[in-house]
């Protein structure tokens, strides 16, 4: 009896298999050619990307999308509305053949349905903030009083990103109430969900200062069973050939939205051609893209080779995210950071030494009161912190080069002459100590260029000393945003969320140059006094 | 501006500046004390007879001494998390206490190093060889108060990231100038007076371990 209802059971389910399997095997795109309609899902509540008109009509970019697409497939358009929460099963039950419905692209999402490469847009996360706040960069906001919206799912990384102190409210209305009562200096908020909100309300003092964070990717989507098949890549033609024609930035500003830099890169990423005039983005033998037309977020290592795949796998195997070992460009990125700090390096450690043996040779040249005013400004410039000397020449004195003469200069040349003078007061006492030390031995000693030397010789572990410490200062040049090595990697980990895995490696980084620069101090002191060696 | 526009602006935001700077000798003595205590038993593992404590000594002296404050500070920001829930209670972990932990690694080196040559003058029975310890412990204050302004750039509220709020509420180009110059003011007069004493300190006890060794090495020639 029981073994007979299993029996039962198995005939039903296979008879069931066996109906439904031709339906699910047919192409999408046959059922259509046959309907004629495209039915394309849109929101209806996400002006102005999908919204209603006075007549109930759904409009707005992504439907003229939907219209264009139609369009070139040879087919009318049908629009249904859909949410957030029912777009997918909608799509797998076979109500829709497409949704464009600002789905982000996630590798979860590609395990439900077949998500279509390339992403025709992107929202990221953005502040709306007063012109007072005085915003040029998200570092300024670190560590500031943030509005944020509950739910957000950038909130959490965008304040372990930017050290961000968030404020969260329960809506968009008590956010920006929050904001305008200055009860946070700035407001995070989706960029493409915030044109929707302040709509033609907006007013002066709200302003979106930074460049988006966190791009999240849109794709268009169809059912997972039509993964690889005629209709992916029917789709995945069009959007290619809108990013190529710079389609998308039109239609884009025909709903007045903001240029997104997202398809501003695109459009130059897809009409890049190679030597031999053939488009970048072709086709490979497999029929996908190449990697470096894809989603670099859901890039796999499977489908990439050398130092790139290497990175991808420690980040598949162990979770740690090196993305300076597989993203180009985070690694170019470093190491021009490393470059920029070798150049505040060496050119800190050759100003001290210039100002610093120049202020002595001044203070001991015997001219009246020179030596006083020497010593003064010295004990002065020891005693200033650098990084507010950093300020006060880079913001204050620049400020006023720039306004009243047209002189300009970069932060890197600022930070050296700040720390070169800092670090130049610290040498002249040195060297002034080991002159009355050189004095009391043999009363006719003057300090001159000749004599400088031996007076370098008994000053040399201050000497030293000093330098070691200008050197490690050298990452303040970051607070004035020179693109050395804390400055890009704070900028890596604003990118890629990985602060565990860049703040070890700049650790180590910084502990190997600085290493270095000791042992190579210590050889040419050494050199410099072999026959003081006990 | 007019000189008077200027001292009066300087003067109303005088009592704002001044806890800003308070905040900064706080996180100062704070990274002190823990730099001292942690430093003392780097110092003491390096007198160990034992080769391995020596060795890992060594090492964490050499780690808190090559990498830069800086460094640190930005490695505690972001691998610190803001906040600690402990059996169901939240904690928030202020950023100048991540600060200070910042600070203190460099005096953990500074004090390993120096704690380390002091005692053994000590046990040599060279007390005011070993007491110099004292005046360099006060100049490096000095210079951990310096570093404190570093502070800013993870968002402390300290003396510098008050002058930025008081440049933006107050606005003019040449505001910048003249409030930074009033905050390098108060690091000036903190500095100066300590670094005097301390001088004049460090004088007297070298001139006590120089007669001192004149006096042994008389006793030497005696014997």
């Amino acid at each position: 009896m029981k073994r007979g209802s299993i029996l039962l059971g198995i005939c039903i389910l296979t008879l069931v298999a066996l109906l439904s399997a031709p339906k699910a095997l047919a192409d999408r795109l046959d059922l259509i050619q046959k309907r004629g309609t495209l039915i394309v899902g849109v929101k209806s509540d996400y002006p102005p990307f999908g919204m209603l008109d006075a007549n109930g009509r759904l409009i707005g970019f992504e439907a003229d999308l939907a219209a264009d697409l139609a369009h070139r497939l040879g087919f009318d358009l049908q629009l249904v509305a859909v949410s957030s929460t029912n777009r997918l099963q909608k799509l797998e039950e076979g109500a829709i053949d497409v949704v464009i419905a600002t789905l982000g692209d996630t590798s979860q999402r590609r395990q439900i349905a077949t998500l279509i490469e390339p992403n025709y847009y992107a929202s990221g996360a953005t502040v709306i903030a007063s012109p007072q706040a005085r915003l040029s960069s998200w570092a300024d906001l670190r560590g500031q009083k943030v509005c944020a919206t509950q739910g957000a799912y950038f909130n959490r990384a965008m304040a372990e990103r930017f050290l961000l102190d968030l404020q969260i409210f329960n809506g968009t209305r008590d956010a920006r109430l929050a904001l305008r009562d200055g009860r946070c200096i700035a407001w995070l908020y989706d960029d493409t969900g915030i044109i929707g909100i302040l709509g033609e309300s907006q007013r002066a003092e709200e302003q979106t200062p930074l460049p988006s964070m966190m791009i999240s990717p849109w794709a268009m989507a169809i059912a997972a069973s039509e993964r690889g098949l005629r209709l992916e890549r029917a789709i995945s033609e069009v959007i290619a050939d809108w990013h190529r024609s710079g389609w998308l930035i039109a239609t884009e500003r025909r709903w007045g939205i903001e240029p997104s830099q997202f398809l501003a890169d695109l459009h130059q990423l897809w009409s890049q051609t190679r030597p031999d005039g053939t488009p970048v983005c072709t086709r490979l033998p497999d029929g996908n893209w190449p990697a470096e037309c894809r989603n670099k977020l859901l890039l796999t290592s499977t489908e990439v080779g050398g130092l790139h795949r290497v990175g991808l796998l420690l980040k598949e195997q162990t979770g740690l995210n090196l993305s300076i070992l597989y993203d180009g460009y985070d690694r170019h990125l470093f190491l021009s950071g490393i470059g920029m700090t070798l150049k505040l390096m060496v050119g800190a450690i050759v100003g001290s030494l210039l100002l610093g043996c120049l202020g002595a040779l001044v203070a001991e040249s015997g001219i009246p009161g020179l030596n006083g005013l020497v010593r003064l400004t010295t004990a002065v410039g020891r005693m200033t912190p650098p990084l507010l000397l950093i300020y006060l020449v880079f913001f204050g004195i620049g400020h006023i080069a720039v306004t009243r003469f047209g002189w300009s200069f970069d932060g890197s040349t600022i930070t050296i002459f700040c720390l070169s003078v800092y670090t130049g007061c610290a040498i002249v006492f040195a060297l002034l100590e080991a002159c009355t030390i050189l004095k009391n031995r043999e009363p006719s000693f003057v300090l001159r260029g000749r004599t400088l030397p031996r007076a370098m010789r008994l000053a040399s572990a201050a000497v030293i000393g000093a330098l070691v410490n200008v050197v490690k200062a050298t990452g303040m040049a970051s607070a004035i945003a020179v693109p050395e090595l804390i400055s890009v990697s704070t900028a890596i980990i604003a990118e890629q969320g990985n602060a565990a895995v860049m703040m070890n490696v700049l650790l180590i980084v910084y502990f190997l140059l600085v290493m270095a620069v000791v042992q190579l101090f210590s050889y040419f002191e050494r050199r410099l006094s072999p026959h003081e060696l006990p | 501006m007019s000189f008077p526009e200027i001292a009066g602006m300087l003067l109303a935001w005088t009592p704002f500046l001044a806890e800003g700077f308070a905040w900064n000798i706080l996180m100062s003595l704070l990274a002190m004390v823990i730099g001292t205590v942690l430093g003392a038993v780097l110092a003491w593992l390096r007198l160990s007879e034992r080769k391995a404590l020596t060795r890992a000594s060594l090492l964490a002296t050499e780690l808190t001494r090559n990498v830069p404050t800086f460094v640190f500070l930005f490695y505690l920001a972001f691998l610190i998390p803001a906040e600690f829930e402990v059996s169901g209670q939240i904690y928030p972990f202020p950023a100048w206490l991540k600060a200070a932990l910042a600070l203190s690694v460099a005096v953990i080196g500074f004090v390993s190093d120096n704690l380390f040559v002091a005692w053994r003058h000590w046990r040599n029975h060279d007390h005011a060889a070993a007491l110099l310890f004292v005046p360099s412990w006060t100049l490096y204050l000095v210079i951990i108060v310096m570093a404190s302004s570093t502070a800013s750039v993870i968002g402390v509220s300290e003396i510098v990231s008050r002058c930025n709020v008081v440049i933006a509420a107050v606005g003019g180009d040449e505001t910048m100038l003249w409030v930074y110059a009033y905050a390098i003011a108060y690091f000036l007069l903190f500095c100066f007076p300590v670094n005097w004493a301390m001088g004049r300190v460090k004088h007297h006890l070298l001139m006590h371990v120089s007669t001192k060794v004149r006096k042994g090495e008389e006793r030497g020639e005696k014997t």
